[in-house]
């Protein structure tokens, strides 16, 4: 008998292509492999923020020192800041060399932040290392102290206590991280104020000899400043009659300047920025939020709207233990609420 | 059968290839800010592009290059070399800086060392690193027989402030003389730098403090040695890195007025004094203004994209020539066209002024990095 049988038509039909479905089928397999391939792209990177980021802490509310706190600042004190949608984040700055060990760091630099939306304003305030005052974790000390008596959670919960404000979340970031971080995004520009000369600059950063010395000489003037430059620009005090105060106005222009050059990032920078920054920041901002700040980020760019407070005489004065500053809690704290309601 | 093989081979090649393609593209969508400046070499200036006349000397990664007749010449190997000035003969006046000191040299017009003037590492015995010098901004008087420079000596423990010096030609430091000593000064501020010798004195860059406690630059000039002179410019106007026109009747200089920007000013100057400062470029980066032999223009090195490397520029300058230039009495700080703005402490926000440019700066550079803080030397 010649000819197919309806039985083996019914097969060759299932045997040939459909179309349709060969299409359908290419299609989702161009989308799985783009999909794919960059998920490998961005895996690396979502891995390293996922664990420097989202650090759970349990942030107590503010309790400002009810000795030295006057709750109500006079009514004739300067207009408050616009609060809508904004949230305060502590910066923390640390030598974290290998002459210390694990989170028993002191931090050098603690910069509050307040940041609001609506109006696009953001304010600076430098936090004395050196200031004498309640602890969270007991007692009374020097600032730089709480970070490495309980970490993240008592340095915050001292600021909170001693400023009366609220801090929504904190981040935290080494020296190996500064340098990275401004080598990454490539450097940024900056009108350092005065030539910075340091004869004895700690040597302690990607050296054997953590106790040495070193000179430095960052001349003054517009310049294009790399990580290890950068950080010797705000590092050093030595040289400076305001030691910490000085020092605290130069590492507020060097943030200025990263947020600057950050607005030439795209996305598919985050890769490399992540790899550099692995393991130097720590921050408890989960990933989704620093996504949703990104874009107000790069619209913070009108200079009149940039405070930036340092807490130099009369809001300090030398003479307390240790070398270290008492703090003028009736001047500081209308400030702070004026500027951190 | 076969059919279905082939797809499934076809699909698989496919995938491979978009799964890599994406990967690789999604790198190509970086941007380029991580990328380092290129040598001054690698990427000469356009054929057509504007030519500026003479030779200019600058420094990128502690080499320096020459550019003439459009095109850069590398003249020594990037060894710290930075800061070059030309002297009477054609010759370059340079520092050479190491991790913990620097020297003045003397180099031929082609890079070649020719002699080193100053000796400023510590003595092998001592341990102290504070035993080493810096030394900066070395400048030629006009006869040729002096040099200026910035010198770290005398130090005061912690406090390391440069202070203006003079020097015979061909030195040695020893037999120099202190024109600014930092030692009767307020302290810890960087001291007095970029000195530019001008007929009857020399003409350098002072940084002083306010009473809260902020540092600010300011031009002065000193016409004896072992006195700081007076301030040309106020310290509202925050400025320095001084240059003159060749008949010395024009100073330039930048200057930020309290702000994150640096303007090019230029102001008639004689006599020690200078008139009215005219904004030339505002709110940008601009730094080292250098005037062109022929009096004409001024180079400058400035960022092309904000917070990007500093590329060099020119402007000519005719457009802001005051008829007839009379200066008034020092120290004058607003520039005209613009409100005066003192740098405010915080946290009140700085004022900039912003006076329109009339002439448009020619970018003569897009792909490089250089130094900032080395001055151009220019010659005929």
């Amino acid at each position: 008998m010649l000819g197919f049988t309806p039985g083996r038509r019914a097969r060759a039909s299932r045997r040939r292509l459909n179309p349709l479905r060969s299409l359908v089928i290419s299609a989702l397999a161009v989308i799985l492999a783009a999909a794919s391939g960059s998920l490998a792209y961005f895996l690396p990177a979502a891995m390293i923020a996922f664990n420097a980021s989202g650090a759970s802490i349990d942030l107590p509310s503010p309790s400002p020192t009810s000795i030295l706190f006057s709750p109500t600042p006079s009514a004739s004190s300067a207009p408050t800041v616009a609060t809508s949608g904004a949230f305060t984040v502590l910066l923390l700055g640390s030598d974290d060399d290998s002459k210390f060990s694990g989170d028993r760091v002191l931090t050098q630099s603690m910069i509050l932040v307040r940041v609001v939306p609506s109006t696009k304003q953001v304010t600076m305030l430098s936090i004395p290392r050196d200031l004498w005052a309640p602890l969270a974790t007991g007692g009374t000390g020097k600032m730089d102290w709480a970070y490495s008596y309980g970490g993240a959670r008592a340095a915050i919960a001292t600021v909170q206590a001693d400023f009366g404000v609220h801090i929504n979340d904190y981040i935290w970031v080494g020296l190996l991280g500064l340098i990275r971080v401004i080598d990454v995004i490539g450097g940024i520009d900056i009108v350092t104020s005065n030539p910075v000369l340091d004869d004895y600059y700690p040597l302690d950063v990607n050296t054997k000899s953590l106790y040495g010395y070193q000179r430095i000489a960052v001349l003054g003037g517009p310049q294009h400043l790399d990580g290890t430059h950068a950080l010797e620009y705000v590092r050093s005090r030595h040289n400076d009659l305001q030691s910490d105060f000085g020092r605290s106005r130069r590492q507020q222009q060097v943030l200025l300047a990263i947020r600057a050059k950050s607005k030439l990032l795209s996305a598919e920078d985050i890769p490399s920025l992540a790899q550099a920054i692995g393991g130097e920041i720590k921050t408890s901002i989960s990933l989704d939020k620093v996504a949703s700040l990104l874009p107000l980020a790069a619209s913070l760019d009108n200079p009149a709207n940039i405070h930036t407070i340092v807490l130099a005489s009369p809001y300090t004065h030398g003479g307390a233990p240790d070398g270290s500053l008492w703090p003028s809690w009736g001047l500081i704290l209308p400030l702070v609420h004026q500027y951190f309601p | 059968m076969i059919a279905k093989i082939a797809l499934g081979a076809f699909l698989a090649v496919v995938m491979v290839v978009v799964g890599v393609g994406s990967y690789l593209y999604l790198g190509t969508r970086a941007s380029k800010v991580t990328e380092p400046p290129q040598l001054p070499t690698a990427s000469q200036p356009s054929p057509n592009a504007f030519r500026l006349p003479g030779t200019l000397v600058l420094e990128q990664g502690g080499a320096l290059y020459g550019l003439s007749f459009g095109r850069f010449h590398q003249l020594t190997r990037p060894q710290g070399w930075m800061q070059p000035s030309f002297l009477p003969d054609g010759n370059l006046l340079v520092i050479k800086r190491s991790n913990v000191y620097s020297d003045v040299w003397k180099l031929s017009r082609l890079g070649q060392p020719l002699k080193q003037l100053t000796n400023n590492a510590a003595p092998r015995s001592s341990y102290d690193i504070g035993d080493n010098h810096w030394v900066f901004y070395p400048r030629v008087t006009p006869d040729g027989k002096q040099i200026f420079l910035s010198y770290d000596k005398p130090k005061f423990g912690y406090e390391v402030d440069l202070s203006i010096w003079s020097m015979p030609v061909n030195g040695p430091l020893k037999s120099g003389r202190v024109w600014t000593d930092e030692a009767d000064a307020p302290g810890y501020t960087g001291g007095d730098l970029q000195p530019v010798p001008v007929p009857g004195g020399v003409v350098y860059t002072r940084y002083d403090r306010n009473l809260d406690g902020t540092i600010f630059s300011q031009v002065w000039y000193s016409n004896r040695a072992g006195s700081f002179g007076h301030a040309l410019t106020s310290p509202a106007a925050d400025c320095r890195e001084a240059s003159f026109n060749p008949s010395f009747k024009y100073i330039a200089m930048i200057c930020t007025y309290g702000a994150q920007v640096s303007n090019l000013v230029i102001a008639p100057y004689g006599g020690g004094k200078i008139g009215r400062l005219q904004t030339v470029i505002s709110n940008q980066m601009v730094a080292e203004p250098t005037w062109s032999p022929d009096g004409t223009g001024i180079a400058y090195l400035a960022p092309a994209i904000v917070a990007e490397p500093f590329q060099l520029w020119f402007i000519p300058v005719a457009a802001y020539f005051q008829p007839s230039p009379s200066p008034s009495i020092a120290p004058s700080g607003s520039p005209s066209a613009s409100p005066s703005a003192s740098p405010s402490p915080s946290p009140s926000p700085s004022v900039s002024p912003s006076p329109a440019p009339k002439v448009k700066p020619i970018q003569i550079t897009q792909y490089n990095g250089f130094d900032a803080t080395s001055t151009l030397a220019w010659a005929a």
